[in-house]
């Protein structure tokens, strides 16, 4: 079927451009364009007769010639990232011109959705963020390079795990059920924020409203994230390194007993030392340092770009080391990009070739979350081995073990190695109409091996000699695009007109196998076969086992797109996306996602025109459409498996029984959202002040959960079905301030802020109808075993629900507020007595980046905080317990509760666990120097900066880190396995040939 | 004639790639399915395995009729089982309508009647071929329905019955009574079409003995259920099954209770389990040491929660070898090394708090040396002992206490055999004596404060013999709703409530009521 398509995709595109012609001319001019800075020429630059369809474009050493009507003609000069000239032809047959960057940033090209604009012509909420803006230093992914520059994107980076991603949302949820990331497009195809490397990125664009991001359907309603990797830039052939080496140390942790207090304890007779449990061992261990090292990682970026103006190319290779905070843990990365432009047909037709492979190994052994709880809930009196040199265990450890000994007692390694292909031919038959053919194949597989010694604890405890497992998956995501886009100029009339079609083909397969009881440790996972437990299966399924799984989908779209301006004052933006997915039942598989957004340049107008304090000012507002689809296939089929773990003796013979998967639901259909979005966006005082006022409401209708449903009827008690409705209505504001703009000295500031409000409109289902508006989400885990949210219909998400705590009795049992409001003991607290204790998603969210500069140095401050939200602290709430005396505790566990007394109450779920989570952080803090390199130099620039990220936090919360999970429905759970957050202290370079 | 090119070419294109079926490829859909008679066994399993959660699964049957009664409890340890109360509520009596045991049994037991549901209307629309022998099979699933209609009753008791798998409506409840009389009728109906072999091929299934053992224990528990005895009722179900002559009295108790125990005659029905094939059976885990995997060489963590109400282990004639064939009591040797590992004692001081190895273990199901997770013995439900001690029950309440006498005495001689045989013999007169379990509340220190004493239950000693032959069975709740013991008395750390509420019916789960609003909750719990 691909095939097909490109074959009628070519003969198509061969089609059209038969149909139409050019014009005839007059008089002939030549020229050449320049950096006005540099001095460089610039290649690529569009030069047209005004209000014609007549124009040429630059070569590789700036030239252009083009026969123009007459001497009154007037040339439209304009280039990426430059401000657009007008220039009279007059008399001159030759001309110089030299173009300056642009100075506004609504001149700035903002990346949208299968093309670009001038952010002048912009008419819905659309950040973007430039290179020069990235945040500078250590940068895990792309999430980090613009966190606290885009309002409303909460860009929340996780734990010290080298291999975890930033997580990011986009105003809010907006959905229950799948994922609340944004579609992540990698030069328009589908990826993640780690796709390609942060050195390697040149834009990040973020399409925040639904009037923009409707024409990717039903991707779009978490937003869309566009980014933009290098490319051939105007300069001449150029060799660029960067490479940086970093540090991290503990920032914060969690204060435990040592072994002293221990001791101490044990002489005030807080500790009684019995026969099972001696409490005092004889030594003194620090159980994190044991597992903990301090990582230092290094990343070095090298690329390459050339060629002229038919043919250029940009090639990178980027190579990571980082290691993890826990022992052995690591991640190795190394990826190659290949960026091949050819121009042909006299600029008719463009050919581009993309090609990123991404090889990423890491020590996929050890389940540190595990580890590390492991650590801080051992006795500091114990030793990590005993007197024969063995690991030391203890013989009543119930979820009590040694975590040193899985840290050295296993051998393993994944690695991932990801290729993407894509290629696109540009037919340009006539000047202003591009048609456009997109192919991309993306290759997505690891292999994974893993291994436990004869020593591990589980081979100990499950009584086998090692085990050893091996797993493999593949995804294979191929993607066809067809767009045509028409410009045209007519007098005042400016208009784009896109057209398109897509299809996509997703299919997700793997195996993976495990053997225990090996004859030799020797071959760790790398030859199963020699496993006893295969052939004695004396374990069943815990022995020796496999799994393989394979499954697909597709997603095709048409959609097409107008843009209108009137004198660059009056813009329209009307799209619609028809899209269908697989995913959904037979009778629902399409939907139609319209768009229509509108914007008034408010400074063109007479009145503000020649304004010297507005020098821009734009008002634009904007409907549109998109869609949610749910992440698993197959939904809505009635489905059936065999049950091989938990069979059926028929006459003396185990056979499998054959299951429902699920309750099926054929009327399963898309999960819309409705965005309305209004915004300003302004520059002021020679464009020194500027940035943006958006204001949004968005309805989720026809929301997917996995609802819950009585059982009689239903085999299952829930069914994912559509029923419903969410809204998110917020503010987000962006400021920016050229404080200081002289030649030698310059600050600017730049700030976020928004605000985000959410409310569950409703949860009725048209399956049944509910008695009750609420359900519940979220859990506490062992041994507390209760629900930590209320999910309730007229309220946000995100709501805690428990015992509200409100005192202390003389035993040191928690008196809590009843359903009366009366003080009720903890012991007669019925379910209803339960109350909404806090919300886990902050309101508030805001960055503040400060950038200075003084002749060559420059210093660069980032700093972000979020606002009115509380955290369920599960440190505290497993660990600042006095009567769980069989693990290490907080030292604040002795603390008096209320000013009272020490606590004497189980383990309980109570509001006294539930904190507010106010911060301020100052993240990074950059210091860079460019050096100073004389004109004769072959160096043509030279940077050196050191940079600290995580510095400093300022905030009232107890725990770790106040940054916590704010995705799906249990926002707000801190949870007790999170690692101590480190500090990263960066020294790197950037070299330019 | 470029525009038409141009039309085509586009029409092919769009009409030739808008095509979202979906490959499926490790899911079988119902539609591609097509059953032939082999695949029989692998259609109506889903009716029975269900049965392996409901019974032994993780807080199943066993928790729900055993941690409510008044001989084993799961007491805060230093490894944890505290759970957010969850042990405690069962013990205290005070379990709310969230309490995960009653919910999880109802959602297992509706989960098997759907499954019956389900295949009963695939059998009659066809989808699933049964030439021959149609109606029998129809017939067992309507049995195995009524079986899992048998514990709601039992637990639940006003549940909605449901029978038609296409009728999606909303369910509505029904009483108790209405329950009742459904599970008679289902049984008493479909009863002739069941087979009455007894052989591996019945071997879990529901038979024709089995219907009646589930018809005679619903007669047993008849006046609780529907207030009205059915002592006649329940003494002809035995009888058939008695003089079917199918099942016997084990000479080993032990034998009904072996990894192997699918070769005992005695059991008329089990759940089975397997330790490959079907690995639920975790009772060991549930109940031993950690430190117990050194004793037995055991491949899985043991969990070390549930052990025995030392007042319960009291009650035992020291001379009964019933008391050492249940319960794991006192030092603990190295089956390979001999080494001593660990000691358990008889004393739990408190449920709120016990050590490591405080309390008699459950030791009925054999433990393999060297088991894993999961263990090979089978569940028995209805052992050919439950149906003398039925019958026995039925006759004594019936003024018949010699016969009575007789049929206990017979079920008592195996455990008296190699020790002091004559003390196998009870006579009527001792049948309808009180109970001797010391009743009252359990000390720390082992004394009993606030004695009771069983003197008072009538037919106590009848009690007792079940609690003794049944123990650790999940019998005891149901025994005890029956004697009047389970409201009124006072055992271990646990009080009866006197409020007026007998909570001898477990709550309708809140997250049904949320569900379906034609439920009502039970009346204790209004």
């Amino acid at each position: 079927m691909i095939r097909f398509i490109r074959q009628t995709g070519i003969l198509c595109l061969l089609m059209i451009s038969t149909c139409l012609y050019g014009a005839a001319p007059a008089i002939t001019v030549s020229g050449t364009v320049t950096d006005k800075v540099s001095g460089d020429p610039l290649p690529g630059v569009s030069v047209r007769v005004k209000d014609t369809q007549t124009g040429a474009v630059t070569d590789a050493k700036g030239h252009f010639r083009l026969d123009v009507p007459g001497s009154a003609s007037v040339l439209v000069i304009s280039f990426t990232g430059y401000a657009t000239q007008e220039i009279t032809v007059g008399n001159r047959s030759s001309l110089l011109i030299t173009l300056e960057t642009s100075s506004s940033s609504l001149d700035e090209v903002v990346v949208i959705g299968y093309g670009k604009q001038r952010k002048g012509d912009v008419t819905s909420a659309v950040a973007s963020v430039k290179r020069d803006d990235f945040v500078k230093g250590y940068a895990r992914d792309a999430g980090q390079l613009i966190q606290g520059k885009v309002a409303g994107l909460a860009v929340v980076t996780s734990s010290g795990d080298p291999n975890a991603t930033t997580q990011i949302s986009l105003r809010g949820n907006s959905t229950l059920m799948s994922t609340t990331e944004p579609l992540v497009l990698i030069d328009g195809i589908p990826g993640a924020l780690n796709t390609v490397p942060p050195e390697d990125i040149e834009s990040v664009d973020v399409l925040k409203d639904g009037s923009a991001a409707a024409i990717y359907g039903t991707r779009g309603t978490n937003g869309v994230v566009l980014i933009t990797t290098r490319k051939k830039s105007a300069r001449p052939a150029t060799i660029n390194y960067d490479g940086y080496v970093s540090v991290q140390t503990i920032a914060r942790k969690m204060e435990f007993l040592d072994a002293e207090d221990y001791r101490r304890l044990i002489r005030e007779g807080f500790f009684v030392p019995t026969a099972d449990e001696k409490y005092d061992y004889g030594t003194s261990t620090d159980w994190l340092k044991e597992i903990t090292h301090t990582p230092v990682s290094h990343t070095h970026n090298l690329s390459l770009q050339g060629g002229n103006g038919q043919t250029n190319y940009v090639a990178t290779i980027n190579y990571r080391q980082w290691e993890g905070l826990f022992k052995r843990s690591k991640n190795e990365q190394l990826t190659g990009r290949a960026d091949i432009n050819h121009s042909m047909l006299d600029g008719k037709l463009k050919m581009n070739l993309n090609v990123i492979a991404r090889n990423r190994v890491y020590f996929s052994a050890p389940n540190y979350a595990y580890i590390y709880r492991q650590a801080i809930i051992r006795n500091p009196t114990d030793s990590v081995y005993d007197y024969a040199g063995k690991w030391k265990e203890d013989p009543n450890g119930y979820f009590y073990d040694n975590p040193v000994r899985p840290i050295y007692e296993v051998d393993g390694e994944s690695r991932v190695s990801e290729t993407r292909y894509n290629g696109n031919v540009v037919f340009t038959p006539v000047r202003d109409l591009n048609i456009k053919l997109l192919l991309s194949s993306v290759k997505s597989s690891s292999v994974t091996g893993y291994f436990e010694t004869f020593d591990h604890k589980a081979s100990e405890t499950s009584r086998r000699k090692g085990y050893a497992s091996r797993g493999t998956s593949i995804v294979r995501d191929n993607m066809m695009e067809l767009t045509g886009d028409y410009s045209r100029s007519v007098q005042r009339h400016k208009f784009t007109v896109l057209g398109g079609y897509s299809y996509q083909d997703v299919t997700f397969e793997g195996f993976s196998m495990y053997n225990s009881d090996f004859p030799t440790e020797l071959y760790t996972y790398n030859r199963l076969q020699s496993g006893d437990q295969l052939r004695l299966q004396t374990q069943g399924e815990v022995g020796s086992g496999m799994s393989s799984y394979k499954n697909n989908h597709k997603l095709a779209g048409f959609f097409g797109r107008l843009n209108y301006a009137w004198d660059d004052r009056y813009l329209l933006m009307l799209s619609v996306r028809h899209e269908g997915s697989s995913k959904f039942g037979r009778n629902y598989k399409w939907g139609t996602f319209p768009a229509i957004s509108a914007g008034w340049r408010i400074s063109k107008e007479s009145f503000l025109a020649g304004s010297g304090f507005v020098n821009d000012m734009k008002l634009r507002a904007g409907f549109g459409v998109t869609g949610t689809v749910p992440t698993d296939p197959y939904l809505s089929l009635i489905s059936l498996n065999y049950d091989g773990a938990s069979r059926f003796l028929y006459n003396g013979t185990w056979v499998q029984p054959l299951v429902p998967v699920r309750n099926p639901n054929p009327d399963l259909r898309w999960e819309k959202k409705e965005e309305y979005n209004a915004g300003l966006d302004f520059a002021l005082w020679k464009s020194r002040i500027n940035g943006s006022i958006d204001l949004y409401q968005r309805d989720t209708r026809d929301m997917l959960y996995n609802f819950p449903v009585p059982v009689p009827p239903n085999l299952f008690g829930s069914t994912i079905a559509n029923a419903g409705r969410m809204r998110n209505r917020g503010v987000e504001v962006l400021l920016n301030y050229d404080i200081i703009r002289t030649k030698d000295f310059g600050l600017t500031s730049n700030i976020t802020w928004s605000y985000n409000k959410n409310t569950l409109l409703s949860i009725s289902n048209d399956l049944y109808k509910t008695t009750n508006d609420f359900f519940f989400a979220g859990h506490t885990g062992e041994p507390i075993q209760l629900t930590t949210h209320r999910v309730q219909v007229g309220q946000p998400i995100g709501d805690f629900y428990g015992y509200k705590s409100i005192d202390i009795d003389e035993n040191g049992k928690w008196i809590i507020e009843g359903e009366d409001g009366k003080p009720k003991p903890i012991g007669e607290a019925q379910p209803n007595d339960r109350k909404v204790l806090g919300n886990g998603i902050p309101k508030h969210t805001a960055g503040w980046n400060l950038a200075f500069r003084y002749k060559r140095l420059d210093l660069s401050v980032n700093m972000r905080g979020q606002f009115d939200y509380q955290i369920l602290n599960f440190q505290r709430l497993y660990y600042e317990n006095p009567t769980i005396k069989q693990y290490n505790m907080l030292k604040t566990a002795f603390h008096n509760v209320y000013g009272k007394r020490q606590l004497d109450n189980p383990l309980a779920y109570v509001s006294y666990y539930i904190e507010d989570g106010d911060h301020w952080k100052v993240d990074n803090v950059t210091l860079g120097y460019n050096l100073d390199l004389g004109a004769a130099s072959y160096l043509k620039q030279a940077r050196v900066y050191a940079s600290a990220l995580n510095l400093l936090v300022i905030t009232g919360y107890k725990g770790i880190d106040p940054e916590v999970n704010r995705l799906g429905l249990d926002p707000g759970n801190d949870s007790r396995d999170k690692y101590p957050t480190t500090r990263t202290f960066t020294l790197g370079i950037n070299f330019t040939f | 004639m470029r525009t038409i090119y141009l039309t085509a070419a586009l029409t092919i294109l769009f009409c030739g790639c808008t095509n979202l079926e979906e490959d499926v490829y490790d899911q079988v859909l119902e539609t591609s399915f097509e059953a032939t008679e082999n695949d029989l066994p692998s259609v109506i399993a889903p009716a029975y395995t269900v049965m392996r959660n409901l019974y032994i699964g993780w807080q199943g049957n066993f928790d729900l009729q055993e941690e409510s009664a008044d001989a084993i409890v799961t007491p805060e340890r230093p490894n944890g089982w505290y759970d957010a109360g969850t042990y405690q509520r069962m013990h205290w009596h005070e379990w709310p309508s969230n309490q995960w045991q009653p919910q999880n049994l109802w959602n297992n037991c509706f989960a098997g009647i759907n499954n019956v549901n389900r295949i009963i209307s695939q059998i009659e629309a066809g989808t699933i071929p049964v030439t021959s022998g149609k109606e029998n099979v129809i017939a067992e699933l309507k049995a195995v329905r009524a079986f899992y209609y048998s514990v709601l009753v039992d637990t639940h008791g006003n549940v909605p019955i449901v029978s038609d798998f296409n009728n999606a409506e909303l369910p509505m409840q029904s009483t108790r009574q209405q329950v009742y009389d459904f599970v008679e009728k289902e049984l008493l109906d479909n009863m002739e079409l069941l087979s009455t072999e007894v052989s591996k091929a019945t071997y879990g299934r529901l038979n024709k003995w089995t219907a009646k053992a589930v018809l005679a224990r619903h007669y047993l528990n008849a006046q609780v259920y529907t207030g009205t005895p059915q002592w006649d009722k329940c003494i002809a179900a035995c009888d058939d099954i008695i003089g079917s002559n199918k099942y016997i009295l084990e000479a080993n108790y032990k034998t009904s209770f072996l990894t192997n125990n699918e070769n005992s005659k005695e059991i008329i029905f089990a759940v089975p389990y397997d330790e490959v094939f079907a690995t639920q059976n975790s009772i060991h885990r549930k109940t031993l040491a950690t430190a117990h995997i050194n004793v037995l060489n055991l491949a899985a963590p043991m969990w070390g929660g549930n052990c025995a109400v030392p007042q319960f282990i009291n009650t035992y004639d020291p001379d009964d070898t019933r008391l050492k064939d249940t319960w794991i009591m006192g030092p603990q040797y190295s089956v390979t090394t001999g080494a001593l590992i660990l000691t358990y004692t008889k004393n739990v001081p408190s449920i709120e708090e016990t050590g490591f190895f405080d309390g008699y273990r459950i030791g009925k199901y054999e433990i393999k040396p060297g088991a894993s997770g999961g263990l090979s013995n089978d569940y028995p439900i209805f052992r050919y002992a439950d149906v003398l001690m039925m019958k026995a029950e039925c006759l004594l309440r019936k003024g018949l206490a010699n016969d009575a006498a007789l049929l206990v005495t017979e079920v008592r001689q195996r455990a008296f055999a190699t020790t002091n045989a004559a003390k196998a013999t009870v006579t009527g007169a001792q049948l309808q004596q009180g109970s001797i379990y010391e009743y009252g509340y359990w000390q720390p220190n082992g004394t009993v404060a606030d004695p009771e004493g069983g003197a008072d239950i009538q037919y106590g000693r009848f009690f007792d013999e079940l609690g003794w032959e049944f123990a650790a069975e999940g019998h005891r709740r149901m025994d005890m709703i029956r004697f009047g013991v389970f409201s009124r008395k006072t055992w271990f750390n646990h009080r009866p409530k006197n409020d007026g509420k007998t909570r001898s019916l477990f709550p309708i789960p809140q997250e049904e009521l949320d569900k379906n609003p034609n439920l009502d909750q039970n009346g204790d719990y209004k």
